[in-house]
């Protein structure tokens, strides 16, 4: 059993055996992991994939006369600027304003810009105040000239993916890349064996403020990651879905564009290639035992992103050896994969952050805080469109009977309007009972006089407040054709029929077509 | 040797391509076609021990053979080994070697452009 500060003691007197996370794969196999974890003390991660929750906050200080930026455009992109004065947030995927350049340059392309040096045109615009009375911005920025430039990114270093494949007949486009028609390919993500996450599966040792690589700097960690998971389905301890994420923040001006690379998912949009690493300290034989993972126990399923709905269905399950072998079969038919992430470039985060350790550049940290490995579950987002009420629908003048009323005058009524319902109303206009042609044709067959004999005295009604899905369902459920709205006071309003809500389900369905 | 064959109408209708593969020692292989009544163009990969004497025989036969020369070039400090690319190429030109770095052989290469429309930082150009 070591301890962090042992482990920096290590670090200190250049004692420290640390090793990428692939050699310590090779390293358990042969050694078992009571032996690895006696001889190891730290194993290095590494992944460099297409983060595309990442982004960075700018402070660009102020001008004279001062602005309060309410929009603002970094190479024409936009940064979100309702942070105070001239503080602003950058998204990696933020695609360029002008149309014609839209997803080729985006807001990874401009982080990268600013890494490797070059100017940048900022162009802010504000609506003036007493205080900040300057209204516009026109002027070129620098990473160097930037008070702060944070890297924050939501949610970074994905546990593990899922792989895809495409069933259509077209090619499409994903963020896991070009899809081949009938399944002619697969693209996956994860680094596998290699991958931060997927070494420490239950965070024992990865919490709040861990010192990580990031990018080519140090950066930390700031906690579990927007849609952290905990609770999917594992195998060998690992998840073969997504599952944990972390948010992590590093700066900017210290980062290198070797592990900091702005890219275009064709026709997807821009995305942010991160480089992060995560040193993991061998405190015990069980956290040996995890970092010794090998890509053939980690699982994951390929999905059809052919089918584009939230739960695409699953094709097959793999592992990550059978992916990085360039070729899989599928239905029995052999096809390439790529990989996506780079893991060249994963194993040089692994062993630049290998090589720091060992020369005393980079130390580790306790956790301020664990990272939760239990109960995290993903909602997804219900559609809740507005309701229409019932009083919302144009509504036709309603025909209405009198209790006292003739048979035959209420019969010619129905003729003469093409009608098929009346309601029955007492001198108040309040509803009493419904007759339909079909009572009025048996009252004709019986001879009787009185409407109020053949009406239906039990009305289903529909209510002027209520939804108009309410009353669909009310009118399929009684298997009627319509029915009459009332008020408060039973007053009828008018009369609502099966054919008015077709009316407006198909008007509201190519208003929503109009729209996308 | 890999070439597009461009073909005039008045060929289109002859069967030169069996002719050939019946009366020369050839191997031969269509990587893609685009022939209509108007003519057209191929491109195929011709070898074998008689390959000369085909493409004489070709041009004897009024096709135009246009040979390929490179037809992609990736830009090394562009391209960051993502592997995007890898399996959209049809003729497994590009390839990954054991230090998860991407090649990609022109020699192989027929010029689809699958691989430069894909890539994320367009690492591939296309140079006729
Ligand atoms: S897709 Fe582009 S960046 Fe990725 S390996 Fe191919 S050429 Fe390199
Ligand atoms: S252009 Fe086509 S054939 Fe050539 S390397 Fe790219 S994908 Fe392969």
């Amino acid at each position: 059993m070591k301890t962090i500060e042992e482990i920096n003691q290590k670090i200190r007197d250049g004692d420290a055996v640390v090793v990428t996370a692939s050699e310590m794969t090779r390293i358990v196999q042969e050694n078992g992991a009571e032996e690895a974890a006696k001889e190891v003390d730290v194993v290095t991660t590494g992944t460099f994939g297409a983060m595309c929750s990442s982004g960075a906050f700018f402070n660009f200080g102020h001008s004279d006369p001062p602005i309060k930026m309410s929009h603002t455009y970094l190479n024409g992109v936009e940064a979100y600027s309702g942070l105070a004065a001239v503080d602003a947030y950058l998204g990696a995927t933020q695609p360029h304003r002008n149309p014609d350049i839209g997803l080729d340059y985006g807001g990874a392309h401009l982080l990268e810009d600013l890494v490797r040096g070059k100017e940048i045109e900022l162009v802010a615009e504000a609506y003036g105040t007493d205080c900040y009375p300057r209204t516009e911005v026109h002027t070129f920025i620098s990473l160097e000239s930037l008070n702060q430039a944070i890297m924050v990114n939501p949610r970074n270093c994905y546990q593990n993916y899922a792989a895809a494949t495409n069933s259509t007949e077209e090619t499409i486009y994903t963020y896991l890349g070009t899809l081949l028609p009938q399944m002619g390919n697969v693209g996956y993500s994860s680094a596998g064996e290699l991958s931060p996450l997927l070494n420490d599966p239950y965070f024992q040792t990865i919490g709040v403020g861990t010192r990580i690589f990031l990018c080519g700097s140090q950066g930390y960690i700031l906690g579990e990651g927007t849609q952290h998971a905990t609770d999917g389905e594992r195998e060998n301890g690992v998840p073969v879905g997504s599952a944990g994420t972390l948010m992590l923040q590093g700066d900017l001006k210290k980062m290198d564009a070797k592990f900091l690379r702005g890219a275009t998912m064709p026709k997807y949009g821009p995305t942010l290639y991160v480089g992060a690493g995560i040193p993991i300290p061998i405190l015990n034989e069980e956290i040996a035992q995890r970092t010794g993972i090998s890509d053939q126990d980690i699982h994951c399923n390929i999905y059809d992103y052919g089918v584009p709905r939230r739960s695409r269905p699953a094709v097959m399950e793999t592992n990550y050896q059978e992916l990085r072998s360039g070729k899989i079969e599928i239905n029995g038919r052999e096809v390439q994969t790529s990989p996506l992430s780079s893991l060249k470039k994963a194993l040089e985060v692994a062993q630049e952050l290998k090589s720091w350790i060992e020369k005393g550049n980079f130390f580790l940290t306790n956790p301020v805080q664990n990272i939760p490995n239990k109960g995290c579950t993903v909602k997804p987002l219900q559609i809740r469109r507005p309701s229409i009420l019932v009083k919302d629908l144009k509504i036709k003048p309603v025909i209405t009977a009198r209790a006292e009323d003739d048979i035959s005058g209420v019969a010619r009524k129905m003729v003469d309007d093409n009608i098929n319902h009346v309601p029955v109303v007492d001198h108040a206009g309040r509803l009493m009972g419904i007759v339909t042609s079909w009572d009025i044709a048996h009252a004709v067959a019986q001879d009787s006089k009185k409407l109020t004999e053949v009406m239906t005295k039990k009305v289903i009604v529909a209510m002027e407040d209520e939804p108009v899905e309410l009353i669909a369902r009310r009118i399929d459920k009684h298997e009627i054709s319509g029915v009459p709205i009332v008020n408060r006071e039973n007053r009828v309003r008018g009369m609502i029929t099966a054919e008015d809500i077709s009316r407006l389900i198909c008007s509201q369905n190519n208003k929503e077509g109009d729209s996308q | 040797m890999k070439a597009w064959l461009n073909f005039s109408p008045s060929i289109v209708s002859k069967t030169v391509i069996s002719d050939l593969i019946k009366h020369y020692d050839v191997s031969f292989n269509i990587l893609r076609a685009d022939i209509t009544p108007k003519g057209g163009k191929m491109l195929i990969d011709i070898s074998g021990s008689e390959a000369e004497k085909g493409i004489q025989y070709l041009e004897k036969e009024g096709i135009q053979l246009n040979p390929i020369k490179k037809v992609v070039k990736k830009d090394e400090e562009k391209c960051m080994d993502c592997g995007e690319c890898v399996s959209l190429c049809p003729v497994e030109a590009i390839t990954i070697d054991e230090e998860w770095t991407v090649h990609l052989d022109d020699q192989k290469c027929i010029g689809c452009g699958f691989c430069t429309s894909s890539c994320p930082t367009k690492a591939i150009k296309i140079a006729d």
